[in-house]
């Protein structure tokens, strides 16, 4: 972390579930978010996930939430480059660090990365409610270096769930936007 | 109906954007890059959020709700109970019927199954709504529940799904050879992406309500009736849907209490169940039992089917999946009975999930035939042409199009079939056993009437609007390529409006039904605004065209002029302006103009109106085979699917780039069904115990293997107006026997329990 923030805590030094210990309003951090490049100031009670920060405070709704557990891979963004699900980072954890959502992934022209790109020429969505979690773990992956081979990108787009079942065309968009990445 | 020739244009961009083109998603570009604003994704003055108190029992009263500590807890708007919230009218179902009852009320104090809504907390921000929640303390008394289907008595029997014909059980009992056995699936859920939810907002008598949905005329109208304002005071708004595979086709109870809410509070109130919720606040599909006995000669030809079945329904309410909506129709036999039963058990009513009724009715039928095969030692592609039914055996009707033989000789060609070995065990890759296997699948080609609105605006630009839906199917996409291909304009001049039911109408996006009835929409209010349009521009004086002798002009790429190329020609836009026209607005619908306006208010609003698919002189279905390989660790018992080749029959493909993705969507939903999914209630308290996305277990990238896809189909003219036939849900139908056919092959186990998991196998 770059910054750490210091939560106040309540008088009797107990945070509760939604309730300082004198009935008052629970404690509010002030708070500033650099998303995709952009400073955010938020005032927020400390159990703000980082997921509901961005579409209920910052109405960036591109960020999804499918399960709110940590379990499909909807909410994934970049924290300081690398994938985070967004539903098990408190938004005060984060403060001071690098965000990218899906809605920061295009160039500022509206040219697209060569992840989007290759999702759009696959059709490896459906719906489309999972795809901006696929997209964001997709440009990690192969970041990462684990868009080898097909196999590989199967394992390590494993917890991206899509129930439209786009699987096979999540692949063929990885490994298309692999090697126009490398080249 | 006939099929309408659609004019081919040469060049490749022409041929791409037409209909039956690989148009890419016109819609994609949104969904990439975060831009598609979904339902409850809407931003709203002074939103409010609410969140549900479920019951902890399965069975059983509220003796009391304890608000006191919810009630003063920070940003708290309301704490809503049975007492507390305002008292709504009942509504009629979706067959339009009346309701018994006269009231209703979304939270309940007769607990019939976990999980059920008692309360409801609303407050300023989700956080404080959520932590509220848990304060609410309910007390019950408990009475013992009806946890599953083996705790129930033989149940009602549906006499409805009664089909029968010859003496089957005579024919059964003299038959040479003879197969029995029991197929049962497990409560399964629909798990869309996107969980269920709504913002709701009261201005006066007004209401909006933002919510994914299937079916935005339907639900408006138990909105409407809920609250008693006329019809046209509700607005549903779902531009997007994050997934419905059958679950967003109703308001239910906890869009009640949202709705209810936002009235009692006078502010828009935020609803969207969690992860949890969404396995016990609608249902997924029954679980099911079924006895399949097939009698045949020697020789393989099948001389009778009896078939028996049971799904669970609720305790109050009822459910039937048709469990032999597909044992009826694949194969010709003389001698056929299928009798279904429901048990109610403590449930949240079961609804629809891809291909009710034909998904588990096909896992029986189509892995009974491969016993027999088994049994008589014929291959089983073999056993399947050998009974090949020329006509619809139920109905006696001749087929629209059935494309199925064709669909397993493609299959099994690309597949390599013909190099299976016919014994179980006797393929292997060191410890893995192969197992290669094969079934069909079916669904009926529902169809309904539908309307949509075409406008030809000034800049030569095109809007279409209708209250259908797209939930990746690709609607936006084929409707797009409809219009443009109908109207002679580029793809790109045409913008397609749907989600909103105050557009034109539309019955429910279920069955698979709606890409038929709207393209067939909107073909025809695109001619006549095209009509419209040549016709203004050879009468009106002020038409460059006025007064040259034509009788009807072109318009290709935008442009219009004589088909003989000889005249003038120019952009619709520069035509719109000589005629002074702000647009050029048509309302095409393919309802019969005998229809009443209640009739048509019934015919978008309710499911009465559907054609039955066996109308007429033909039975219409999509069809469809697959072929399997499994991999089976001889040690582990673990199953991985490896390959998967599926040879469909949809008729004619609107763009067959999307129709390949929602096939495979289906197959791999299939594969889930038969490896993986299974909603596992605890029996001490009748709760869903892996109602979460990582116990209720999905397929994920690492279970899939690639998928071929062929299509086999034909335009199919008694279907639909363009010649196709139903998509989404026939993928998923065959693929569990498949799988359960190819486990056999490999290890010479039959299971007949799904999801085949390896303590099944070991
Ligand atoms: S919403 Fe975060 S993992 Fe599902
Ligand atoms: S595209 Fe619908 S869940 Fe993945």
């Amino acid at each position: 972390m770059t910054s750490q923030t210091i939560i106040d805590p309540p008088e009797d030094g107990h945070f509760r579930n939604g309730k300082a210990s004198n009935g008052a309003s629970p404690t509010t951090l002030s708070i500033h978010l650099t998303i995709n490049g952009r400073d955010h100031a938020l005032d927020i009670e400390p159990r703000v996930t980082l997921l509901d920060a961005l579409r209920e405070r910052l109405h960036l709704t591109g960020t999804k939430k499918g399960c709110d557990q940590g379990q499909c891979g909807a909410c994934t963004v970049h924290v300081e480059g690398e994938r985070v699900l967004a539903c098990l980072t408190l938004a005060a954890q984060v403060e001071g660090r690098s965000i990218t959502t899906i809605e920061g992934l295009a160039d500022e022209d509206g040219t697209l990365h060569a992840v989007q790109a290759a999702f759009l020429e696959q059709d490896a969505f459906q719906c489309g409610y999972c795809t901006p979690g696929q997209i964001m773990s997709a440009v990690a992956c192969i970041r990462e270096g684990h868009a080898g081979s097909d196999e590989e990108i199967r394992e390590y787009m494993a917890g991206n769930l899509c129930r439209c079942g786009a699987y096979p065309h999540i692949v063929a968009a990885v490994r298309q936007a692999a090697r126009e990445l490398r080249s | 109906m006939t099929v309408h020739d659609m004019k081919h244009a040469g060049s490749d961009s022409a041929r791409l954007e037409a209909v039956g083109g690989r148009l890419s998603r016109v819609d994609g570009p949104a969904k990439i890059t975060g831009a598609a604003h979904y339902a409850f994704e809407q931003q709203l003055e002074g939103l409010t959020h609410a969140v549900l108190v479920g019951a902890t029992i399965a069975a059983g009263k509220v003796t009391g709700i304890d608000t006191r500590a919810a009630e003063t807890a920070p940003g708290v708007l309301a704490v809503l109970t049975p007492d507390t919230i305002m008292e709504l009218n009942s509504a009629s179902d979706w067959f339009g019927r009346q309701p018994s009852e006269e009231t209703y009320c979304p939270l309940v104090r007769e607990v019939t199954f976990s999980g059920q809504h008692v309360a409801a907390v609303v407050a300023e921000t989700f956080e404080q709504a959520v932590a509220a929640a848990a304060l609410v303390k309910v007390s019950y008394d408990e009475m013992p529940a009806i946890v599953d289907l083996s705790d129930g008595s033989d149940g009602i029997p549906v006499d409805a799904m009664t089909k029968e014909w010859g003496d089957a059980e005579a024919a059964f009992a003299e038959a040479p050879v003879r197969v029995c056995a029991a197929y049962n699936t497990p409560r399964e859920f629909q798990a869309a992406m996107e969980p269920h939810g709504l913002i709701a907002r009261w201005e006066g008598d007004q209401l909006t309500i933002w919510e994914p949905s299937q079916w935005l005329d339907g639900m408006a109208r138990t909105y409407a009736e809920w609250f008693g304002v006329p019809f046209q005071n509700v607005r549903l708004v779902s531009p997007y849907i994050g997934g419905g595979f059958g679950s967003k086709a109703l308001a239910l109870a906890h869009s009640a209490v949202a709705a209810a809410a936002a009235k009692m509070l006078g502010r828009p109130v935020k609803l969207v169940l969690n992860r949890p919720q969404n396995f016990t606040s609608y249902g997924g599909r029954a679980a099911t039992r079924q006895t399949v006995a097939i009698g045949a000669d020697k020789a393989g030809r099948i001389q009778s089917i009896v078939h028996r079945g049971v799904n669970e329904t609720a305790v109050d309410g009822m459910w039937v999946e048709p469990l032999g909506s597909v044992t009826s129709i694949m194969y010709a036999t003389p001698n056929f009975s299928s009798k279904q039963n429901v048990v109610r058990v403590n449930t949240v009513v079961p609804g629809a999930k891809r291909a009710p009724g034909e998904n588990p009715s096909a896992f029986g039928i189509e892995c009974a035939i491969d016993e027999l095969a088994h049994e008589l030692g014929i291959d089983p592609l073999e056993m399947r042409l050998i009974n090949y039914a020329e006509q619809d055996p139920h109905a006696k009707k001749a087929w629209s199009t059935r494309q199925l033989r064709e669909a397993f000789a493609a299959g099994a060609e690309a597949f390599g079939w013909a190099k299976r070995s016919r014994e179980p065990r006797s393929m292997r890759d060191g410890h893995q056993l192969i197992g290669w296997g094969v079934a069909a699948g079916t669904y009926p080609v529902r169809r309904a009437y539908g309307e949509a609105v075409v406008k030809l605006l000034a800049d030569g630009s095109v809007e279409v609007e209708s209250s259908s839906i797209d939930m990746g199917q690709g609607t936006y996409t084929i409707l797009a390529q409809t219009a443009a291909e109908t109207l002679g304009v580029p793809v790109e001049k045409v913008s397609v409006r749907l989600g909103d039911s105050h557009f034109a109408r539309a019955g429910v996006t279920g069955g698979s039904r709606l890409a038929g009835v709207m393209t067939g929409a909107v073909y025809k209010a695109a001619g006549q605004a095209l009509d419209e349009l040549i016709g203004l521009a050879l009468s009106d004086p002020r038409s460059p065209f006025h007064g040259l002798q034509a009788n009807t002009l072109q318009v290709k790429g935008g442009r219009i002029a004589s088909p003989r190329g000889d005249g003038p020609e120019f952009s619709i836009a520069e035509l719109m302006r000589a005629l002074g026209r702000e647009k050029i607005e048509a309302k095409g619908d393919t309802v019969p103009a005998s229809f009443t306006p209640e009739q048509r208010y019934n015919n978008y609003t309710t499911i009465a109106m559907a054609l039955p698919h066996t109308e007429g002189d033909y039975s219409r279905h999509s069809w469809c085979a697959h072929f399997v390989e499994v991999r089976v660790d001889e040690d582990f018992g673990t199953v991985r699917v490896s390959r998967v080749v599926s040879a469909l029959d949809s008729g004619r493909l609107y763009n067959p780039k999307l129709a390949e993705s929602q096939w495979k969507g289906g197959i791999i939903m299939g594969i889930g069904q038969a490896l993986l999914e299974e909603g596992i209630v605890d029996r001490r308290h009748g709760r869903i115990v892996n109602g979460n996305l990582a116990d209720y277990m999905l397929p994920t990238n690492a279970d899939i293997p690639d998928i071929r896809t062929i299509s086999v189909g034909i335009p199919d003219p008694h279907s639909s107006a363009l010649g196709g036939k139903g998509v989404g849900e026939l993928g998923i139908v065959g693929v569990a026997p498949a799988i359960a056919n190819a486990v056999f092959h490999a290890t010479g186990k039959r299971v007949r329990d799904l999801p085949i998991t390896l303590e099944k196998l070991i």
